[in-house]
């Protein structure tokens, strides 16, 4: 990027925040701020965002469709959310309530399961929730509407910034591609994993690719209604294959969202396949032992690079008859080839452990993203740099494994904003480092706290080797038991601080979190178990940490 | 702690001398050259928010805090209709004519100015002055028409043969640098109007502020510059209170909470942060704290 010193001429403008990025995390961070009374009245507030927001703005959910970017709000960002008025402009309709996650090991079967009702018997408080499933447009909706009400913040849509350099009284200056130059006391960076505001700071960041590419889609699925036999559709289900953790998150009765996270090259075959493969094969990685799923995605690959690619006929008769012969009955829940027609009535025996059946994917929903671990080394700009704050994708990228993206980004906005208020009380210089401080110290560790957790579950689930599957599997299955115990002793260390801390902060995920600790205690047993096994089992042991 | 106790007791007993006499009033000056040059010698480094006062910086926002809550405070006492909502909204000292006395690089005076003071910043240094400026010119808030915020190269002593009165005085860690402070605080106080908020942030002279701000902070891990403080210019609160109290007869016996308080400011290393102790902590004004006193009306 081109720096060079610029003297403030006649035509720019001066703002006290200009946000550049119009995503969740930056419109929350202009609603939070334009929240504060002190804010709202002392403080001049731009947010430049390259794409058209009037899409956003007139968006509107028909029926059983969904689009394909989902999100689950935590319980404490959903308090944000209604601390700043926007939970309320969220269609709530088009928002389902997770009250149970099923997570179970793709060799092991071991299983773990987080039911709200289980925390509330130890809370003070019912929770009702986990967390909430909502299309990220329905969100966005409602962070603009609530913007709009605000006239306080100037919404820069369809601009791009073409340059940011510094002043020479150390002011980071905007220039949009409409000619436009703003001048800003603090320079916000809600622009993603590709921050231009993250570069002009210069700001490292450290992280890899993990050769992982994640498949999202909207799934139509028979229904599942409430009855005397089921529960409602309100369950996310995850299953941990070796190429990656496959999620169903519950949308409505008759339709789900997909997060698939899978070799780069699978992801590639599979959205090209008719989508009926694709249909199938969700199905599958839900249910079939994961020899024969390795078998199937392995002729998957190979047809296509053979330039046959496998129908959905001749996938539905792969799956058949590897369910043969492992011995699964075709009217068991653990079929991929239930008689559809029949699935009405009373649901097979264990029904509730699998996701409904999925019929096909909803037009055009089917895509795919890479995923990434990406950290910046600093959250606050200095220097040359100076005046700048990250938050967000440009601060972080996480794998969607444990669904925190969206959710760190939200709680790094609401932290930045309390930040920015205080110094506005205290007349502090809001750009400066001593304003900005509290902000890192608040949300750095805690995001790198969630970030390690989400990318060690991946490395853990990632192995076959069986120590690593024995010790995950102990972990998870003694934690499945101990759960409730281990809810109690943390909902009394949060009930000391605040009456209602665990119930906002307390999320299926923190749960999970304990499990990998779990699991990686039990990790270091069988690394001690094979060091007295002596140099076979050592090396065997060497190379699954290269594998790692 | 019992040594602390006993020590402080000791200390109080044993006031500075200086602090009793006011005889020669304003025919000498309160300014030591040795601190100016100090001063002026580290007047660049003001505004690195990371170096030499860098503490400084951290404490600043505690100061306002102590400010603006003594401020609302009395103003809640006096008034029956609640004050609160003016500070809330980041425009609480509008309307209030406030002079810092010994700006420094004016890390106080931008905050006042910003919160809608009328701003006179002023110090015996003239580079501190310059650089102040210098600061304050790069932010368009601070500078302009509109600006709330004046530097001026003068003393205290100097300002009062002028008219000019004030609703507000601030002197943050400067009656540890100056010769006289009973001469020095007459000064302050006479640039009051009646019922006006005289702050002040200071040293205490105890074995533990010795410990903090010269030993640790200066000698050992060199985050002030050596000779920055002098043990023996630590001012007690013990002893301010009772120069206000004997020298000035603001109140009589021990102040209520409107006449006068001191509060202590801790630093917290590991958060590199300050925070206001509470009222009646015990032993938290040992070293770095605030005092706050009114001028009768």
């Amino acid at each position: 990027m081109l720096r060079f010193l610029t003297t403030s001429g006649d035509n720019t403008e001066s703002v006290d925040i200009a946000i550049v990025g119009g995503g969740p995390a930056g419109l929350a961070l202009a609603c939070a701020l334009s929240s504060s009374q002190a804010i709202r009245e002392s403080l001049k507030i731009t947010l430049i965002e390259g794409g058209d927001l009037s899409k956003v703005r007139t968006w509107q959910g028909h029926g059983d469709i969904y689009s394909n970017r989902v999100s689950s709000i935590t319980n404490a960002s959903r308090q944000f959310l209604e601390d700043i008025n926007v939970w309320e402009k969220v269609e709530s309709e088009r928002t389902t309530p997770i009250e149970e996650m099923q997570v179970w090991d793709g060799i092991s079967d071991a299983r773990i399961v987080f039911a709200a009702n289980e925390l509330s018997s130890v809370s003070s408080q019912p929770i009702q929730e986990m967390a909430r499933l909502t299309e990220n447009l329905n969100l966005q909706r409602a962070l603009l509407q609530c913007l709009e009400a605000y006239p306080g913040v100037s919404l820069l849509d369809k601009t791009k910034v073409d340059a940011i350099n510094q002043m020479d009284n150390g002011w980071p200056v905007l220039s949009l591609a409409n000619g436009r130059k703003i001048q800003t006391r603090l320079l916000v960076g809600a622009d993603g994993f590709n921050s231009p505001v993250r570069s002009f700071a210069n700001i490292s960041s450290f992280g890899w690719s993990y050769d992982t590419q994640a498949i999202v889609a909207t799934l139509s699925h028979i229904p599942r209604i409430t009855t005397e036999y089921q529960g409602p559709n309100t369950t996310a289900y995850q299953r941990f294959l070796k190429t990656g953790p496959i999620a169903f998150l519950p949308l409505s009765p008759t339709a789900s969202s997909l997060v698939w996270s899978t070799t780069p090259s699978l992801a590639k075959v599979l959205l090209q396949s008719e989508t009926g493969v694709l249909a199938a094969m969700i199905n599958a990685a839900f249910r079939l032992p994961y020899i024969s799923l390795d078998y199937l995605q392995d002729a998957i690959l190979q047809s296509h690079s053979q330039g046959t690619p496998l129908t959905t006929p001749a996938i539905l008769d792969e799956i058949r008859w590897r369910e043969k012969s492992h011995g699964i009955d075709i009217q068991s829940a653990h079929s991929s080839c239930q008689p559809v027609d029949e699935l009405v009535g009373i649901p097979p025996a264990e029904a509730d452990l699998l996701p409904p059946l999925v019929l096909s994917i909803q037009e055009g929903t089917a895509a795919s993203f890479p995923v990434r671990f990406n950290h910046a080394e600093a959250y606050i700009g200095e220097g040359e740099g100076a005046r700048t704050a990250l938050l967000g994708d440009a601060a972080h990228t996480v794998h969607p494994l444990a669904g925190q993206g969206l959710n760190l980004g939200l709680a790094d906005a609401q932290s930045l904003a309390r930040c920015i208020e205080t110094a506005v009380l205290r007349g502090g210089d809001i750009g400066s480092y001593t304003a900005l401080m509290p902000y890192p110290q608040e949300r750095y560790f805690e995001n790198h706290k969630i970030m390690a957790v989400t990318d060690k579950l991946h490395k853990i689930y990632r192995s076959d080797l069986g120590p690593v599957v024995w010790a995950r599997t102990v972990g998870v299955e003694v934690l499945n038991e101990l759960l409730p115990l281990k809810a109690a002793m943390m909902f009394q260390a949060g009930a000391q601080s605040t009456n209602n801390h665990f119930s906002k902060d307390m999320s299926a995920f923190k749960l999970l979190t304990l499990g990998v600790e779990f699991a990686s205690s039990g990790m270091d047993l069988a690394k001690s178990l094979l060091k007295n096994l002596g140099g076979a089992a050592n090396s065997v042991f060497q190379y699954s940490n290269k594998l790692k | 702690m019992n040594l602390l106790l006993s020590t402080s007791l000791k200390c109080s007993r044993h006031i500075r001398p200086s602090l009793r006499c006011s005889a020669t009033r304003y025919l000498q000056t309160t300014i030591n050259k040795d601190e100016i040059n100090h001063f002026s010698k580290l007047s660049s480094h003001w505004w690195d928010e990371k170096g030499e006062f860098g503490l400084l910086h951290r404490m600043n926002p505690v100061r306002v805090q102590y400010i603006l809550e003594k401020l609302q405070e009395v103003e809640e006492a006096e008034n029956t209709v609640s004050s609160s909502s003016k500070y809330l909204n980041g425009r609480a000292l509008s309307g209030l004519d406030v002079v810092d006395v010994g700006c420094g690089g004016g890390l106080l005076s931008e905050a006042l100015a910003r919160l809608g003071a009328n701003t006179l910043a002023i110090d015996a240094s003239e580079s501190n002055i310059t650089i102040a400026s210098l600061h304050a010119s790069k932010d368009p808030l601070l500078t302009g028409p509109n600006a709330k915020l004046e530097y001026r190269h003068t003393s205290s002593e100097e300002l009062i043969k002028e008219s000019r009165r004030f609703d507000v005085v601030c002197s943050m860690e400067v009656l540890e640098h100056v010769d006289n402070p009973a001469l020095f605080l007459h000064s302050c106080c006479d640039l009051l109007k009646p019922g006006g908020h005289l702050f002040m942030s200071t040293v205490a002279r105890t074995p533990l502020s010795y410990f903090l701000t010269i030993f640790m902070a200066e000698q050992v891990l060199r985050k002030v510059t050596p000779g920055t403080h002098h043990y023996d210019k630590f001012v007690n609160s013990e002893e301010l209170v009772n120069f206000f109290h004997e020298e000035m007869g603001w109140f009589t016996g021990v102040p209520g909470r409107l006449q006068a308080e001191s509060r202590g400011i801790i630093y917290l290393p590991w958060k590199d942060e300050w925070i206001l102790a509470g009222r009646n902590d015990p032993f938290t004004t040992e070293c770095n704290y605030m005092f706050w006193a009114r001028k009768p009306l």
